[in-house]
């Protein structure tokens, strides 16, 4: 079960480098055409649903990294039981949330689905068909937070990922 | 009255999640989500849902994971080598001598990587070591290297630049000519600083090197042109309206790949760690934006915002006075929150009292980006600290104090952005294709 569930959040991790490349494909091909007169409808709407689905898609393989960012002075301070507490309500939290996030977005993707909605741009793309990526990627997010919720419930005082803030070179 | 009880209400429940340790994207979504509860019948979940979606699909954004994933290129390609070998001959000279490296270096290599966090590590991993070996003073190094590396912000492409961009509505590419100036202020000030404390303390400065020649420095300094040509691309299209802020980041991606693909640094593994990497960043930074744009309509709902810029411009405070406070308000939130969250946190709130007060928003941007390279360094959450932590193994309290003077010169360039506002506002002025 583990090794299936760490195996999902690496491929959506991939998914997500390659929407990145996709968008820079986009965007190049964009540049090119106004050099060379050929027109490509609707980059700007290709460019952010890609984008988009990037950043969804590595939610998951982010947190399993230990690259998203949290306020930590306390939790550093905390040992033992009120550690642990404190990890378990993170985590549950998290869960509650993302699992929150996640219906919620399914939801939208069936409403687009179900009232055709169509992009505003010049790709008048049906809308349910880039938001997928949002509602796997939050998904995914909400599995791996239960994933964790589940393993700290289990093994009890141990901590696991440890959070790494010099992983963030991006600040 | 009873607004203003939520409002308080609302900020003190935002602050207790932080500090309990949620990742701050998802506390954001939880205080936004508790406000529109209060507020709305209907659920609110879906609007949750709409409103990130159309946030982070948004083309303007589109710039961002871009330059995150040309530095991630560039950070493990040998660009330290590179602007190590090509400066320091130059620098000889100069009293202070290698320790101008950490500065220009970190200027130059500022000019194509949007962070300073990257800056600091991909200019340390060089400049460490070989200050170290030839003796400089410890803590010379490490302090003009935490200064310096926080101008991978001010000096465009800059990922603050476009969060804040994206925020207030200001134009990209405007924002990126508008910090070129101050940069180059603010490293001139750095500079001063370093060949001021060297004539003071002369014998800490180890003796010049055997000098080359001429033709030899010039043969050296070869080592620069590949960074010169992505900065000229990635600027210079910007600045001459041939290319977008995005345009400019996809150029920037495709050159940083060509120039490590000669350089023989980029391999399958390196390309592939780059882009996983860079997917991983953005996400971080995504998250957080998720969660400000939802935060940002529900405290629209609550009129925070409104109520705010009425109660302050009820003071009656001049725009000087105003700039003191945020920069007070500021520095005390970096001492907390990262940038990013800084400023995607208070956006919303504070850009009504702003505009109310006459700000020109473009400066007030470059503004915001010298506060949040303040709080890069300030302790106990600063991260050019943790990443310099890891690097040298000091303490964060040494790392601080270190670079105490730079953070002090840094006050002195927002004093100078208020008094000459043409430092910000001359080139995208000038800009063609506005």
């Amino acid at each position: 079960m583990r090794s299936r569930l760490s195996w999902l959040y690496r491929l959506c991790g991939w998914l997500a480098a390659l929407s990145l490349l996709a968008t820079l494909l986009i965007i190049v091909l964009n540049i090119l055409g106004r050099q060379f007169g050929f027109y490509l409808r609707g980059a700007d709407s290709y460019a952010g649903y890609s984008i988009a689905a990037a950043a969804f898609l590595a939610l998951a393989a982010t947190l399993k990294n230990g690259d998203h960012i949290r306020v930590t002075l306390i939790l550093q301070r905390l040992t033992g039981k009120g550690r642990r507490i404190m990890e378990l309500w993170c985590l549950a939290a998290g869960a509650l949330l993302s699992g929150y996030f996640s219906f919620f977005s399914w939801k939208m993707v069936w409403f687009s689905y179900v009232f055709h909605d169509i992009s505003q741009g010049h790709d008048a793309t049906p809308l349910w068909i880039p938001q997928i990526a949002m509602a796997l990627g939050i998904s995914a997010l909400a599995i791996a937070f239960a994933d964790d919720l589940i393993a700290a419930l289990r093994d009890g005082s141990e901590e696991k990922t440890e959070n790494r803030a010099s992983a963030s070179f991006v600040e | 009255m009873e607004q203003i009880f939520i409002s308080i209400f609302l900020i003190v429940i935002l602050f207790v999640i932080l500090a309990s340790g949620l990742w701050i994207g998802l506390t954001l979504l939880a205080v936004g989500l508790i406000s529109m509860e209060i507020f709305m019948s209907r659920p609110v979940g879906d609007s949750m849902a709409l409103t990130v979606w159309g946030y982070l699909s948004s083309w303007t954004l589109t710039a961002l994971p871009l330059f995150i994933w040309m530095g991630e290129i560039l950070f493990r390609g040998r660009m330290s080598e590179d602007l190590f070998r090509g400066l320091a001959p130059w620098l000889n000279r100069l009293p202070g001598r290698l320790l101008h490296v950490n500065i220009i270096g970190s200027a130059i290599f500022a000019a194509v990587s949007g962070s300073s966090a990257a800056t600091c590590a991909t200019i340390g991993k060089m400049t460490i070591p070989e200050l170290r070996r030839r003796g400089y003073p410890e803590k010379m190094t490490i302090g003009t290297l935490a200064g310096a590396a926080t101008l991978g912000f001010l000096i465009p492409p800059s990922i603050i630049m476009i969060v804040y961009g994206v925020a207030a509505n200001v134009s990209i590419a405007q924002l990126f000519m508008g910090g070129v100036l101050p940069g180059i202020l603010l490293a001139s000030l750095f500079m001063g600083y370093v060949v001021i404390w060297s004539l003071l303390n002369p014998d800490q400065i180890p003796a010049a090197e055997t000098g080359l020649s001429l033709w030899r420095k010039l043969y050296e300094a070869r080592n620069l042109i590949p960074l010169v040509v992505l900065v000229l691309l990635v600027l210079g299209s910007i600045y001459t309206g041939f290319a977008t802020a995005t345009e400019a980041a996809a150029l920037g991606v495709v050159g940083a790949l060509i120039i490590s693909r000669l350089q023989k640094t980029l391999t399958w593994d390196s390309f592939r760690e780059g882009i996983l990497a860079a997917a991983r960043l953005y996400c971080m930074i995504a998250l957080i934006l998720a969660g400000s744009a939802f935060l940002t309509l529900s405290m629209g709902f609550i009129g925070l915002p409104r109520n705010l810029a009425a109660w302050i411009g009820g003071f009656g405070f001049s725009p000087l006075a105003l700039i003191a406070v945020l920069t007070i308000f500021y520095l005390i939130l970096g001492c907390f929150l990262d940038g990013i969250s800084m400023v995607v946190l208070t956006m919303a709130v504070v850009l009504p009292t702003i505009e109310q007060a006459g700000i020109d928003l473009l400066w007030f941007g470059i503004f915001i980006v010298l506060v949040v390279e303040m709080a890069q360094i300030t302790p106990p959450v600063g991260f050019n600290l943790f990443v310099l932590q890891g690097m040298t193994k000091h303490q964060i309290g040494f790392i601080a104090r270190t670079a105490f003077p730079l953070f002090l010169l840094m006050i002195g360039a927002v004093l100078l952005i208020y008094f000459l506002p043409e430092i910000v506002t001359y080139l995208p002025s000038r800009m063609k294709g506005r």
